[in-house]
């Protein structure tokens, strides 16, 4: 896979150069993987910097030197192109997710439907005012009329792998995240997911910035949405948003 | 200008600062007075473990609170057993609070106690008194303005206290939202102007608390030890 | 009567004393640092590891073999320190009523004991040495001790202010029914005031007795400020203005002629001080001498203090004075013990205390 990557991208390869990535937390495993075999293969250095990704649209546009940015939702994209940060034609929506709520695995709670959260005392959501996994559990939640009932319960977190860790720690009693943050997670159980059509429509859109001289930024973002990531990305849990070989 | 909502924010921090502040002060006073007056062996030791809070970045002091009351450490499991949830209520808010502002309280007032000349207290109890009447008549009047120092630092450091807080209680609005946590929970949700508003508020809020103190141990203090 | 016998262990050394003082008021003396504060402090209750048995006026505060150990609030002392130690936040008043228990009784006569009347609503930053003395005199008094504890009480004060506190001294010593102890470096004052002087030196007693017998002590004199006063205390007896003078009944039929003092009212107690070395020694008697005060008396003992010889002389009522002679002197008139001699004293050389 690595030597049908190289045979798609080598006619471009450029001078080592170091990338500053910032993307979504969700995409921290993924993006581990995927970066050390395009290190080893391309000899570049990846500085991967994750975060919610408004906390990492909102440095971008002060200024932080970021060469790649790679978002769990569109709204954030979308900003950074209304402030011409990136262009809209080099964008690209790469992936999909699906949302699950998690409990710790030593719970007795009974939770198979959304309709049982309002047993919950305390949910963990990423914070559903301006992260991305925050505002999508908050939208399925609206669309089936429990946000009302379940907005006192929320406790927002920084982003969703800190829900997840809240989950964990067992100090709230449930969690909304990505089927992509459960797997790795020895600690909380599924209580059930999220069907693709029942909820939001979730994308994770990918650009370089503008801004940056770095060359090397377009040669990643092509390594990302070619079938050698694909396949990781894939391992991980996340859905394929395109069709990547082109 | 400013929201109902940002309004109850303030009254809250305000709530949660003035009640860290009180409940420190007993514990406060006497660890202060016990600093003052000990002189055996481990009085380094122990003066250096009050003080870590004051150091040690509030992060820190947070993920201490949270595995020592989180629900999976034993202290948390029997608080949870008994119905006490603490973690991610305004009890954290209060607690990192209390622990952050401690040692703040302590220096002062130990500075304060240890300049009462000791031969007066002992003074006192030949005239009759006990050792916490001596307390009360002789040695807090002497130096109460250190101790007033002290419990204002402490409430200017509970207003602004955040990272412990936001560890151990969450930044819930309406539930664990100081001033502090919500400057910043402004500047994330991309409302850098209410952010600012908040920023101000809190800056008068320290101005008025200090300018108060300023003010008290302004007042007449001509009495050193005759 | 205060009994102690008691041990402490201190840096240099322990604390033992053993001693019944059945005077009203006994002075402690010795060399700095023998121990004779925290005698004072252990008496007080202010010191952890006494052991022993203390008994102040018939009560115990201090039995070790019975677990007895009475915190100082339950001990009923007056302890006096060496710069007074007044509260600083309170007014004279305040102070001095602090250890007051039921009842003003006592706080006024403290109050009129030491004079300190007028100073009732200053505070003590505002007082001088002298006042801060009295003041906490009267606050002693005031909270009804058993004993009274006197720490150096003058020894921070100028010779001049000395002298007159030592009267309000001797009023509390005679109007007041408490045994007291008086640490203290001045040979004159322990003579005026101290029915027994014990001497303490490297934590222990190393002697006992009366002032006058202890005076010839060589440890003592040793520590005794140069200039020997002779404090003795009477009456005032006249005004003598053509002449100029102030008689002073001293009891026994001697009279002493000092300087006019009309402010001082007849019939009130006075004490006068010569200075040893104002008194001149005569082997005849005198006359034709200008002196006005000229006494018969014996020569009890005579010692050497320094370069200079003392010499102790009972005059009439068992009076003793202090001379101070040359050697030379002594041995020109060869004087010695039991010698019949006359001391003639200026009556400017007389002093009204």
């Amino acid at each position: 896979m690595a030597c049908l990557a190289a045979a798609v991208l080598a006619p471009v390869a450029v001078d080592a150069e170091e990338l500053l990535v910032f993307a979504a937390s969700s995409l921290t495993n993924a993006l581990q993987g995927i970066g050390a075999v395009y290190e080893r293969s391309f000899g570049h250095t990846l500085v991967l910097n994750f975060g919610a990704s408004n906390d990492l649209a909102r440095q971008i546009q002060a200024g932080a030197p970021a060469d790649v940015f790679f978002s769990a939702d569109v709204a954030q994209m979308d900003a950074l192109e209304r402030a011409g940060l990136v262009s809209g034609a080099e964008r690209l929506n790469v992936l999909s997710n699906t949302l699950v709520a998690v409990l710790p695995i030593a719970s007795t709670s009974r939770l198979v439907a959304a309709a049982d959260l309002v047993q919950v005392r305390r949910l963990a959501l990423a914070d559903p005012q301006a992260v991305p996994a925050g505002i999508y559990a908050r939208q399925y939640l609206v669309s089936l009329g429990l946000w009302d009932a379940l907005s006192d319960r929320v406790v927002p977190m920084l982003n969703v792998r800190a829900a997840l860790a809240a989950v964990e720690s067992e100090n709230v009693d449930a969690g909304i995240v990505y089927r992509t943050d459960v797997a790795l997670s020895k600690r909380v159980r599924v209580a059930f997911s999220v069907p693709p059509e029942a909820g939001p429509r979730i994308v994770y859109p990918l650009a370089p910035i503008a801004a940056s001289r770095k060359q090397g930024k377009h040669h990643f973002v092509r390594y990302l949405v070619s079938a050698a990531a694909a396949e990781i990305f894939e391992q991980h849990g996340f859905a394929l948003e395109r069709s990547l070989l082109r | 200008m400013i929201s109902p909502a940002e309004l109850r924010i303030v009254a809250f921090t305000l709530e949660m600062a003035v009640l860290a502040t009180v409940l420190i002060l007993p514990a406060g006073v006497a660890a202060a007075l016990a600093l003052a007056r000990y002189r055996g062996r481990g009085k380094g030791a122990l003066e250096t473990l009050l003080s870590l809070p004051l150091v040690l970045p509030p992060t820190a002091v947070g993920i201490a609170l949270l595995e020592l009351l989180g629900r999976r450490a034993p202290l948390g499991a029997w608080l949870a057993a008994l119905g006490v949830e603490i973690v991610f209520t305004w009890k954290a808010v209060l607690l990192a609070t209390m622990v952050m502002s401690f040692p703040l309280l302590v220096r002062s007032a130990r500075t304060a106690f240890e300049e009462v000349d000791p031969r007066l207290v002992g003074l006192a109890r030949t005239l009759g008194c006990g050792p916490i009447a001596a307390f009360f008549r002789v040695t807090l009047p002497l130096a109460w303005r250190g101790v007033l120092a002290g419990a204002v630092l402490a409430f200017a450091r509970a207003l602004g206290e955040f990272g412990a807080t936001v560890m151990l209680a969450g930044n819930i609005p309406g539930k664990t939202q100081t001033l502090a946590l919500a400057i910043f929970h402004e500047n994330q949700v991309g409302r850098d102007d209410r952010a600012l508003l908040l920023a101000g508020l809190t800056a008068g809020l320290a101005f008025v608390a200090l300018w108060t103190a300023e003010w008290f141990t302004r007042r007449r203090t001509v009495r050193t030890v005759a | 009567m205060i009994v102690v016998e008691l041990e402490l262990p201190l840096p240099a050394f322990a604390l033992r004393v053993k001693a019944t003082l059945a005077q009203k008021t006994t002075a402690v003396m010795g060399p700095s640092g023998a121990g004779k504060t925290s005698l004072l402090e252990a008496i007080a209750g202010l010191r952890r590891g006494v052991r022993g048995r203390i008994s102040l006026a018939g009560a115990v505060v201090l039995e070790s073999q019975r677990g007895i150990d009475l915190p100082p609030e339950q001990r009923r002392v007056g302890y006096v320190p060496q710069d007074a130690g007044l509260f600083p936040h309170l007014t004279v008043r305040e102070n001095v009523r602090f250890g007051a228990r039921r009842g003003t009784e006592r706080v006024t006569s403290a109050i009129q004991t030491l004079e300190i009347g007028p100073l009732l609503e200053r505070y003590p930053d505002s007082l001088s040495g002298g006042e801060k003395q009295r003041v906490a005199l009267a606050r002693a008094l005031a909270s009804d001790p058993r004993v009274l504890l006197l720490d150096e009480p003058l020894a921070s004060l100028d010779v001049g202010l000395k002298e007159r506190i030592v009267p309000y001294l001797l009023r509390i010593r005679d109007e007041w029914e408490l045994p007291g102890l008086y640490v203290t470096h001045n040979v004159g004052e322990a003579l005026a005031l101290a029915g027994e002087v014990m001497l303490l030196r490297d934590g222990g007693v190393e002697s006992r007795g009366a002032p006058l017998d202890l005076l010839s002590s060589p440890g003592l004199t040793r520590e005794a400020e140069a200039g020997i006063e002779n404090l003795l205390q009477g009456r005032v007896f006249a005004h003598d203005e053509p002449a100029g003078v102030t008689r002073v009944e001293l009891g026994g039929g001697l009279v002493v002629a000092a300087p006019l003092a009309t402010e001082r009212a007849v019939g009130w107690p006075a004490t006068v001080a010569v200075r040893a070395e104002d008194i001149l020694v005569a082997t005849e008697p005198a006359r034709g001498l200008s002196a006005r005060n000229v006494y018969d008396a014996r020569i009890v003992a005579i010692d050497r203090t320094g370069h200079d010889m003392t010499l102790r002389c009972e005059v009439a009522g068992g009076r003793s004075l202090l001379v101070r002679l040359t050697p030379g002197a002594v041995a020109a008139l060869g004087l010695s013990a039991g010698r019949r001699v006359w001391l003639a004293i200026k009556s400017h050389s007389v002093r009204l205390v």
